[in-house]
């Protein structure tokens, strides 16, 4: 077949050289795959399914606005535990899946940087996880209030604790995929994210001080703005420093991977 | 660089945990060439690739490719290649069509329609046509191959670089992987690591063998085949008092050696020698001078590569 239209090189440079085609090939491994009927199903099931069980339970026994609270406390503590075990498991093997099958020494012997491979695993692995596991069962929470407790949760509040709930999973989502550049097996990445979410049970209660400078407090921060209770004086801290670790996990990832060798 | 010149290292060197994989390799690669990289397993084929391609870093030396850096400018270098892994793997949900188009989207910014053209090519090229819309999930080792080729090849790259393009095949995938490659040496230099030895004398225009790291032979192929390092030996097969005739080619300056087989009522004798001229024109004479000797066989010798390969594998191994 005689090419009719002459193909035009890519020519851009940078450190993001690559950056565009390697996210499009990660919304199709959620998006053209079966990959998002799994997380729709699974987290409807984990998260709107058990919020059933409660509002079921809850209308029998509780005025309408205490089965409310109680919905949104649910949602977000029980809720929030689950998608942050679930985005460490679901993306533990993005990176060191790659790595381990050789595809990512296939797809980087081609024109792509290190930093464009990773940061398009944590856009497309994040704005995906967020949709499915997030986005999608809030609307149906939010039906779901309407149901069991005749009222649905203030929106300005209820978005403010949403939003410590993603900044929470974002968290965890560029540790894990920093573990993945790190180690070479699947149990001490999924391991010690999970691990460290988990410390943050025991942990806060010997050193409470850990409550501002790691990301513990954030599932307690969520529940409560969205509620529209007052938050403690300095909720600003662990917000801040969780970003902070955030960055870090990334600029750690980008190091490590930079130096990955093939 | 001179223009004719593709790759070129200078004391390129790699080390893991203090194991020497890559000593001092001083290489040079020319344009159009189908390039055989030979050594036996662990000899560094994989790591000087993967070197070039910028997926593992020099311990020390340096090597351009194009005239570009591999280190500081290793974009530009894999812009112009095509790079088959020895073990492909690729997205196991994807077909070989949107493995193809995915790969060319790295090399081109469109139009959608003459990528779509470029991936039909390919396809054909590497007949896989007729299961372009397969996921390759059931691929067979054969069809994964002919993909690692077709996407090693859809930017029409200046350079292909294979590892072990043909080990893991049957007799006729092999056949049709180095068929595919000869199609593609019109166009492209070929530089291809291997240890079928074989496959390599059919299509190689030049040879380089690495040993423990180290590059212990590199020449034209059929320098390579005639005789070892700069040697011509010639095989002759005699009969009858043959002492006075070896003695007078002892006699010679440009007569290096002579080994003497016996066989049956025959001698075999493989004589070496320094001046291919004046044994062309000189070495039968002198033979049949002496009429009790009787020459039955006389011609250069020709080597296999796995006697040359071999040869030097093991002389530069037993030196160690």
């Amino acid at each position: 077949m005689a090419t009719s239209v002459p193909l035009q090189a890519a020519s851009s440079s940078g450190w993001l050289v690559g950056f565009r085609n390697v996210v499009d090939k990660e919304y199709a491994s959620w998006w053209r795959t079966r990959r998002w009927l799994t997380h729709l199903i699974l987290w409807f099931v984990v998260i709107n399914a058990f919020i059933f069980l409660v509002g079921a339970d809850g209308m029998r026994r509780h005025a309408p606005e205490d089965v409310l609270a109680e919905l949104i406390e649910v949602f977000l503590r029980v809720g929030g535990l689950w998608t942050a075990i679930g985005i460490v498991v679901s993306t533990q093997s993005a990176v060191l899946g790659e790595r381990q099958l050789g595809t990512a020494q296939w797809v980087l012997s081609k024109p792509l940087t290190r930093p464009a491979f990773l940061l398009s695993k944590l856009l497309v692995n994040g704005l995906s996880f967020l949709f499915l596991a997030v986005l999608i069962p809030t609307v149906v929470f939010f039906l779901q209030t309407l149901w069991h407790a005749l009222s649905q949760p203030q929106l300005g509040p209820f978005l403010a604790g949403m939003l410590f709930h993603v900044e929470h999973l974002v968290f965890y989502l560029a540790l894990t995929l920093a573990l993945g550049t790190f180690f070479t097996s699947r149990g001490p990445v999924s391991g010690a994210a999970i691990g460290f979410l988990f410390a943050g049970f025991i942990l806060p209660n010997i050193f409470p001080s850990t409550l501002e400078w790691l990301p513990w407090a954030l599932p307690e921060l969520s529940a409560t703005a969205a509620l529209g209770r007052p938050l403690p004086v300095i909720w600003y801290v662990p917000v801040i420093t969780t970003v902070m670790w955030t960055v870090l996990c990334v600029l750690a990832a980008l190091w490590r991977f930079e130096r990955e060798e093939f | 660089m001179s223009d004719d010149v593709v790759i070129r290292t200078h004391n390129l060197s790699k080390s893991f945990k203090g194991v020497d994989a890559l000593k001092s390799l001083d290489l040079e690669v020319r344009r159009n060439s189908i390039f055989g990289f030979l050594g036996p397993n662990g000899a560094g084929k994989t790591t000087t690739i993967k070197l070039l391609l910028g997926l593992a870093r020099p311990t020390a030396g340096s090597a351009e490719v194009f005239g570009h850096d591999i280190v500081g400018d290793t974009i530009h270098v894999r812009r112009r290649i095509g790079y088959l892994v020895q073990e492909p793997h690729y997205y196991e949900y994807m077909t070989a069509r949107e493995i193809l188009r995915f790969t060319a989207r790295f090399f081109y910014r469109g139009p959608p329609t003459a990528i779509e053209e470029r991936v039909a090519d390919t396809l054909e090229l590497v007949g896989l046509a007729d299961k372009a819309d397969r996921p390759i999930k059931g691929f067979s080792g054969g069809e994964r191959q002919r993909l690692g080729i077709g996407q090693a090849q859809v930017n029409h790259p200046d350079l292909l670089i294979l590892d072990e393009p043909a080990a893991s095949l049957d007799p006729m995938g092999r056949r049709d992987v180095l068929a595919i490659m000869e199609r593609l040496r019109e166009r492209a230099t070929v530089f291809y690591s291997t240890h079928i030895l074989d496959d390599v004398q059919r299509v190689s225009d030049t040879v380089a063998i690495l040993n423990h790291g180290e590059l212990i032979a590199k020449a034209p192929i059929e320098e390579l085949l005639a005789g070892t390092r700069g040697q011509t030996v010639y095989a002759v097969e005699v009969r009858g008092n043959a002492g006075e005739a070896r003695a007078r080619l002892e006699a010679q300056p440009w007569v290096l050696d002579i080994h003497a087989a016996p066989n049956g009522n025959h001698a075999e004798w493989h004589v070496s020698v320094s001046d291919d001229d004046a044994a062309e024109s000189q070495l039968l004479r002198l033979l049949l001078a002496d009429e009790r000797t009787t020459v039955t066989r006389f011609g250069r010798r020709t080597y296999k590569l796995e006697d040359v390969f071999m040869d030097l594998v093991e002389e530069h191994t037993n030196g160690h």
